[in-house]
């Protein structure tokens, strides 16, 4: 079985190539991609044995994934494991992602930050929010209450899965997405806990507050397609 | 009949007539077409009867006509833009797909070796 990890990369230049060399001994092959940046990000993850792909054009974490995992699949990757490139997703837990499926019990596992393990540094704010999202997720779009965490980058699945799940959307509504695509769909999934890691960096790259509107925003539009 | 009345009615004649050589054309769709006509002829009633406003804003409970048109034109307004919204996604996703068949390009016939293999 061969793992393929698929790191969407937006301006990492000082990250990315110590976040590809922490996942390798994990997986058997590491996907870059280059989300467009204008910073030596390409360059860095080139200093790696990862196969480095480029965006022309920022296009969104959700687009950086579905084009990583394409390429995955064209590789032949029988796993295919999203991960972020800044660090904040623990490389250790990938083991425990791609368990479920190795043993056959399940297609597709999110990493959760809500089962038990703490997240480093997660503030208030933060899970508040979080746990709006689920509240929408489940009234909205139907995404079974059983999901813990709404908003999770952290995911392993099967080649068969990564095939079925047609996600289209470009920016951070991806999450939302795959999540209602896989729990509507007669996919196997499980999450398993995960630490997150919160630091001044992540935080100030991540996601504030005010993108839950535009998360909405582009659901519903995604909606009308 | 009032002069703006000449002038409105000619305007709106002229729309008619361009959203069907449009629609000859196959630049707009027949649907389109119908649905754009409902519109000038609706706004062509209104101008030859203006009382027609009033009559249906005090069956809908608004005040008056003109307010009646102002709450319609919001609504109408909303819906272009958020059409508009819509259409844009649209062609984000095309430009999304083209960046990504060039970025897939650089992997050509690679794939993973079986020596390559650590699991």
């Amino acid at each position: 079985m061969k793992v393929a990890a698929v790191m969407p990369a937006y301006f990492e230049e000082p990250r990315i190539a110590e976040a590809v060399l922490g996942v390798f001994p994990y997986v058997d092959a590491v996907i870059v991609v280059d989300d467009g940046s204008e910073d030596g990000t390409a360059e860095q993850a080139r200093t790696t044995e990862a196969t480095v792909l480029r965006h022309s054009l920022n296009r969104g974490q959700g687009a950086a994934l579905r084009t990583g995992t394409e390429a995955a699949l064209a590789l032949g990757a029988d796993i295919i494991v999203h991960i972020d490139a800044d660090g904040q997703h623990d490389p250790e837990a990938i083991a425990s992602l791609t368990k479920p499926i190795l043993s056959g019990h399940a297609d597709i596992v999110f990493g959760s930050r809500f089962l038990g393990m703490e997240a480093e540094g997660m503030p208030v704010t933060r899970k508040a929010l979080l746990m709006a999202a689920r509240q929408f997720n489940a009234l909205v779009l139907g995404v079974s209450r059983k999901v813990s965490d709404p908003q999770s980058g952290f995911r392993a699945m099967s080649a068969d899965a990564a095939r079925l799940i047609d996600f289209q959307q470009d920016r951070m509504a991806h999450c939302s997405e795959i999540l209602r695509l896989v729990t509507r769909s007669g996919l196997r999934w499980q999450e398993v806990p995960t630490r997150i890691r919160y630091t001044e960096d992540t935080l100030a790259k991540g996601q504030k507050p005010t993108d839950a509107f535009k998360i909405v925003w582009q659901l519903i539009i995604g909606a009308f397609h | 009949m009032l002069v703006i009345q000449l002038v409105l009615l000619a305007a709106l004649f002229a729309a008619f007539l361009l959203t069907w050589k449009r629609a000859q054309e196959r630049v707009i769709r027949r649907r389109e077409a119908l649905i754009w006509s409902a519109l000038w002829m609706a706004a062509a009633l209104l101008i030859f009867w203006p009382e027609l406003a009033s009559h249906v804003a005090s069956f809908v409970g608004v005040g008056r006509g003109a307010d009646l048109v102002v709450y319609a034109a919001v609504i109408v307004l909303f819906v272009l833009i958020f059409n508009i919204h819509v259409a844009l996604d649209r062609l984000d996703r095309k430009l999304t797909q083209l960046v990504r068949q060039e970025a897939l390009k650089e992997i050509g016939d690679a794939s993973l070796k079986p020596e390559d293999t650590r699991v």
